[in-house]
């Protein structure tokens, strides 16, 4: 997308332009809405109804049908808050962090990672206001909104990032809807027409390449910062608490790391299918998959290093408040856990991943199976155990107040923000090009004009 | 031999812990009496007084529900209490020992009086004497006064009791006076009580670290403590005898946890500057994405006659 | 070659013709707007300033309940019982010149529950749902078990006040921290910041709901209980404007609670109701504030339990094995 010189011949070339023909041809082909997009919409719709009518029970009863109490207040809800404001992390991680650094193989990634991106933002919001005791008072933060709470920054750092993921999504489509628009003639009305609006008048010209690169540019950089910033205001919900567990100064890299993690094993997932269901294995390589691979090696061995920092340093000192916490997850009521998820979400996957077997695309997309079901898994660690054992002895409540069980109307309206990100996928990835064409062929043309000069 | 041994000492044991929760009510305060007769009126105030302030450890009188304390408390129907003077169970609500409260700060004479009348219900075989009314007053039929000055250099309050019946006024000597301040829950005694010298005159030395109000005011007030003598004279002066407190507004600085008007500078300043680079970001990308739309409006408008 | 040269600067140029001009007309459209929206934000604020000067027309001296003569509107001058506006405007304010604070003298408490109970009634809270609650403590087993009440400490560095995004809890001028269930969204991040685990989330609708029907909202009371919200101790907020002590420290049978105001250097025992002078019941009894070392800055203080006068049951010890 770069318009120098040599840039400029390749994209008037009778090759590209042939080369657009063929690749919109593969990509376009899933931009339809057939039955199978009608159904697995359908079964979404209702599957998110029911779980919905889980939600206007907790409405009415209050959160007394959650397993929450006074002494584990935060519980599910929070821990995919705090996933899915990890995995809608991986955006930044692939296009800006990789795609600056001048990684061109991330280039049919880039628009999935994003997808991930905005799909998990947009709903992180809603399921904050789910955990709300009073969600009618939500209006209250904007009119009385402290400007010294976490959550003020959280809810800031949050829509912003949204906005600017879904551009950093939009803006690069632009050329591809150009291209596509006089492609989809035998789509619904609705979608050629905004398609129409939607391409923002692209002629192709030089002048707008040099525009929205600029443009393209700035958000790559803006959304550096701001992503830093929504997960580690998201770790200063906890952090800015004296609790033990959570009182930790690494808390905010220690987040990032992990939401690298979980990120990507995410758009490893969202590949995989993509590539078989979409047929779209031209595009979306094994290369790709092998080097997607060596990205969740590089970001599991981070997270695994702040792991280490989080619990043998605590571990060490044993402070009162500490032992009692790393206690129970060491060796107490949350062992199991804790060990299955770093042993099977983490260390076991980087030691998989060394051998070149498993990286292709089938091990790779069980192994980030693992990792994604460790990341929430890993958050609900962090958010409910050192609730549990609060400074002061738990006395005189009920038996039941002092192990958090999650209910299954909890269950039920966490599993609604799962199945309304995976609906917001649907919807970006079926009605829209899912990969790049433009960048594609461009990038195809030129490997093949460079070929060509060498021989 | 032995056996006799371990009786002896069972029994000095016994006799010990005996005198160790004997509690000794001075000479003078044993033969203290009612000044009205007890009767249907006092005994329910008295009922009333006891649930509130008694039941709680004591029980319901004749049932034996006492709280299991060490001391126990007892049952006041029992023999235990009732063998007790009126004069000495007075004395043991008004000073407490132990678990016991002290209740001279919660009950009025009076009040206490009605309790004790109410306890006696309880005695089939108990016959009240009530105290003669007193006629052997300092000064009878005397309006009996109180004068408080506050002497700053020495931060001494002088205090003057006089007697005054019809023109002629003595000073009252040899009562026993104490000297009082007002807080907001209750009153605290400062120095100890003293007694008038030939001249009525009694002095006080207050603390130096005595807060008054904005301008050192203090609201004092000096009682006799021997109220059945000298009658219930109180008097409640305003001295400037305290030390000058300007009242400290816990939430005057910026901090963290104050409202959002006071806040930290730096937080503001950090959190604005943050969203307005952001928005204005935002902004400028919007505005790239204007111009892509103005570009291909202004080319297009020529590019069809081309294409043709 | 040249020729096309000039073509394109000519395209060139067009294209910045028609972007420089439509900036142009935007700015100005931009600007527009927003000397529009500034217009009328002055004429709003400037409306504003005269209804309330006009309020200010005709005054009237009063006396208020904390003893300053002030001169208000005589149109602002309504009858005693304080409506929902009054309420939360000095509830929010606290009470002039305080500064409350509290003293728990452990050597004294054996367990009793009279101040949880008194509290429960107040507020009507159920059996289980606590602003004071009474804790078996034991640091270790060859230091001594104890029983405490434990109150909110209406810390000075509150860290549940900190973190609240709409200042639902706040702080008040005279020390306590209160909260005003009228505003709370619920998010519950002041129960996780609080280290006392003082605070109590209404997870369902509260006890008296039939019964507070219709009642007038009293932040210093936290009554009616409003569901999805949360709730704690007050310092019994509302019986301090009456200068009457708070409910547990008068319920107490055992003369455990001392409470006073700072500032008069004075505490009275809500047994004996014998008032003493603060610094010299904390330094008497080697006074201590509850983990000093997070640097809350509590405004109650304990007295530790030594010299205890009762037996500590043993019942009790198993209870805290259990829980902790």
């Amino acid at each position: 997308m770069k318009p120098d010189k040599m840039e400029e011949s390749i994209i008037t070339s009778e090759r590209y332009i042939k080369k657009i023909d063929s690749v919109s041809s593969d990509i376009l082909r899933n931009v339809r809405i057939n039955r199978g997009f009608i159904l697995w919409m359908g079964f979404l719709s209702v599957a998110l109804a029911a779980t919905l009518f889980a939600y206007t029970i907790q409405l009415k009863e209050g959160l007394i049908v959650t397993g929450l109490r006074d002494v584990t207040s935060w519980g599910i809800y929070i821990a995919n808050f705090v996933f899915f404001v990890a995995t809608s992390l991986v955006g930044m991680l692939i296009s800006s962090v990789l795609g600056l650094s001048g990684a061109k193989w991330i280039k049919p990634i880039a628009r999935i990672a994003e997808i991930i991106a905005v799909a998990f933002a947009a709903v992180a919001g809603l399921v904050i206001i789910s955990d709300m005791g009073r969600p009618d008072r939500l209006p209250n933060v904007f009119l009385f909104g402290r400007v010294q709470s976490p959550i003020l920054w959280d809810v800031t750092v949050v829509t912003t990032y949204f906005f600017v993921s879904l551009l950093l999504w939009f803006l690069p489509m632009i050329p591809d809807l150009a291209i596509s628009r006089s492609r989809i003639s035998d789509r619904p009305k609705f979608l050629i027409k905004a398609y129409e609006i939607l391409s923002f008048n692209w002629i192709d010209h030089k002048k707008q390449y040099e525009i929205l690169n600029q443009a393209v540019r700035v958000l790559l950089i803006l959304i550096i910062p701001l992503a830093f910033a929504i997960h580690t205001v998201t770790s200063w919900l906890f952090a800015v608490t004296p609790r033990g567990g959570w009182d930790s100064s690494i808390f905010g890299p220690y987040f990032i790391s992990g939401a690298f993690v979980s990120g990507t094993s995410a758009v490893i997932i969202a590949m995989y299918f993509f590539r078989v269901n979409y047929k779209l294995q031209k595009y979306l390589t094994e290369d790709h998959f092998e080097k997607i691979a060596r990205v969740l090696v590089l970001v599991s061995i981070i997270y695994i290093y702040f792991n280490i920092n989080e619990f043998l340093v605590p571990g060490y000192k044993l402070k009162s408040i500490d032992a009692v916490h790393l206690k129970e997850l060491f060796s107490g009521h949350y062992a199991p856990l804790f060990w299955s998820v770093q042993l099977l979400g983490l260390v076991i996957p980087v030691i998989l991943l060394l051998f070149r077997r498993m990286r292709k695309p089938f091990p790779l997309l069980i192994i980030s199976g693992f990792v994604l079901m460790a990341s929430w898994l890993k958050r609900f660690i962090i958010v409910v155990p050192p609730q549990a054992h609060p400074f002061l002895p738990v006395q005189n409540v009920p038996a039941e107040w002092l192990v958090y069980k999650p209910t299954l109307i909890e269950s039920a309206v966490t599993t609604a923000s799962l199945i309304l990100v995976i609906m917001i996928i649907t919807i970006l990835s079926k009605l829209f090009p899912v990969l790049p064409i433009q960048e594609i062929a461009e990038e195809e043309t030129r490997a093949e004009a460079e070929q060509l000069n060498s021989n | 031999m032995k056996n006799i041994l371990l009786v002896i000492i069972t029994l000095q044991l016994f006799i010990f812990d005996l005198k160790s929760q004997e509690w000794i009510v001075p000479d003078d305060k044993k033969s203290k009496l009612s000044t009205f007769p007890f009767d249907d009126i006092t005994r329910k105030a008295g009922e009333k007084l006891f649930s509130v302030n008694c039941m709680s450890c004591h029980g319901t009188p004749g049932k034996g529900n006492f709280l299991n304390l060490v001391p126990p408390p007892g049952d006041p129907a029992t023999e235990k209490i009732q063998r007790n003077s009126d004069g000495e169970i007075f004395y043991k609500i008004t000073t407490g020992r132990g678990q016991m409260p002290s209740f001279k700060s919660v009950l009025s004479s009076p009040e206490i009086w009605n309790i004790i009348s109410y306890l006696r219900s309880f005695n089939k075989t108990y016959q009240q004497q009530v105290m003669a009314v007193i006629t052997s007053s300092a000064y009878p039929g005397a309006d009996i006064g109180l004068f408080l000055l506050f002497n700053s250099s020495d931060s001494t309050v002088i205090l003057r009791a006089s007697a005054t019946k019809g023109n002629s006024t003595v000073p009252v000597t040899g009562a026993e006076v104490k000297l009082l301040i007002h807080r907001t829950f209750g009153l605290l005694t400062v120095d100890e009580a003293k007694t008038t010298d030939k001249n009525g005159m009694a002095t006080f030395r207050l603390p130096d670290n005595l807060p008054g109000d904005t301008s050192g005011n203090i609201m004092v007030s000096a009682r006799f403590v021997n109220e059945e003598l000298f009658g219930s004279s109180t008097k409640d002066t305003s001295l400037c005898a305290g030390i000058k407190t300007i009242p400290v507004n816990l939430v005057a600085d910026r901090a963290m946890w104050n409202n959002v008007r006071k806040a930290p500078v730096w937080l503001i300043l950090t959190y604005s500057l943050g969203l307005l680079t952001a928005l204005g970001f935002i902004f400028y990308v919007l505005m790239k994405l204007r111009d892509i739309f103005i570009v291909g409006e202004t080319l297009s408008s020529e590019k069809p006659s081309k294409e043709k | 070659m040249s020729e096309k040269k000039n073509k394109k600067s000519s395209e060139d140029s067009k294209i910045d013709e028609a972007l420089e001009s439509s900036r142009r007309d935007f700015l100005k459209k931009v600007g527009i707007v927003g000397a529009a929206s500034v217009t009328g934000a002055a004429a709003v604020y400037s409306g504003y300033r005269y209804e309330k000067s006009k309020s200010t027309g005709d005054t009237i001296k009063v006396l208020t309940e904390d003893n300053r003569l002030v001169e208000i509107p005589k149109d602002q001058v309504k009858d005693y019982k304080p409506g929902l506006k009054v309420l939360q405007t000095r509830g929010r304010e606290g009470i002039n010149g305080k500064r409350w604070v509290m003293v728990i003298d452990l050597s004294r408490c054996r367990n009793a529950r009279k101040c949880v109970n008194a509290c429960q009634g107040a507020h009507y809270l159920r059996p289980y749902e606590y602003h004071i609650n009474t804790l078996v403590m034991q640091e270790s087993v060859n230091t001594p078990a104890y029983y405490m009440p434990k109150t909110c400490q209406h810390c000075d560095n509150p860290p549940c006040v900190s973190v609240c995004p709409v200042d639902a809890t706040f702080k008040r001028q005279d020390g306590i921290v209160l909260i005003d269930n009228e505003r709370c969204i619920g998010c519950r991040f002041c129960m996780a910041a609080c280290p006392y685990s003082a605070r109590m989330f209404h997870w369902q609708e509260p006890l008296s709901k039939e019964a507070d029907k219709g009642k007038e909202y009293n932040i210093e009371l936290n009554v009616p209980q409003k569901k999805g919200t949360i709730s704690k101790c007050l310092f019994s907020a509302d019986r301090l404007r009456e200068d009457v002590l708070p409910y547990c420290v008068s319920a107490c049978p055992n003369g455990v609670f001392y409470f006073g105001d700072e500032n008069e250097n004075a505490v009275t025992n809500g047994t004996t109701k014998e008032t003493v002078s603060l610094s010299e019941l904390l330094e008497k009894n080697g006074a201590y504030r509850l983990m000093a070392e997070l640097g809350t800055k509590p405004r109650v203080y304990y007295l530790p339990p030594k010299n205890r006068l009762f037996k500590f049951e043993k019942g009790a010890e198993t209870d805290y094995k259990e829980t902790t």
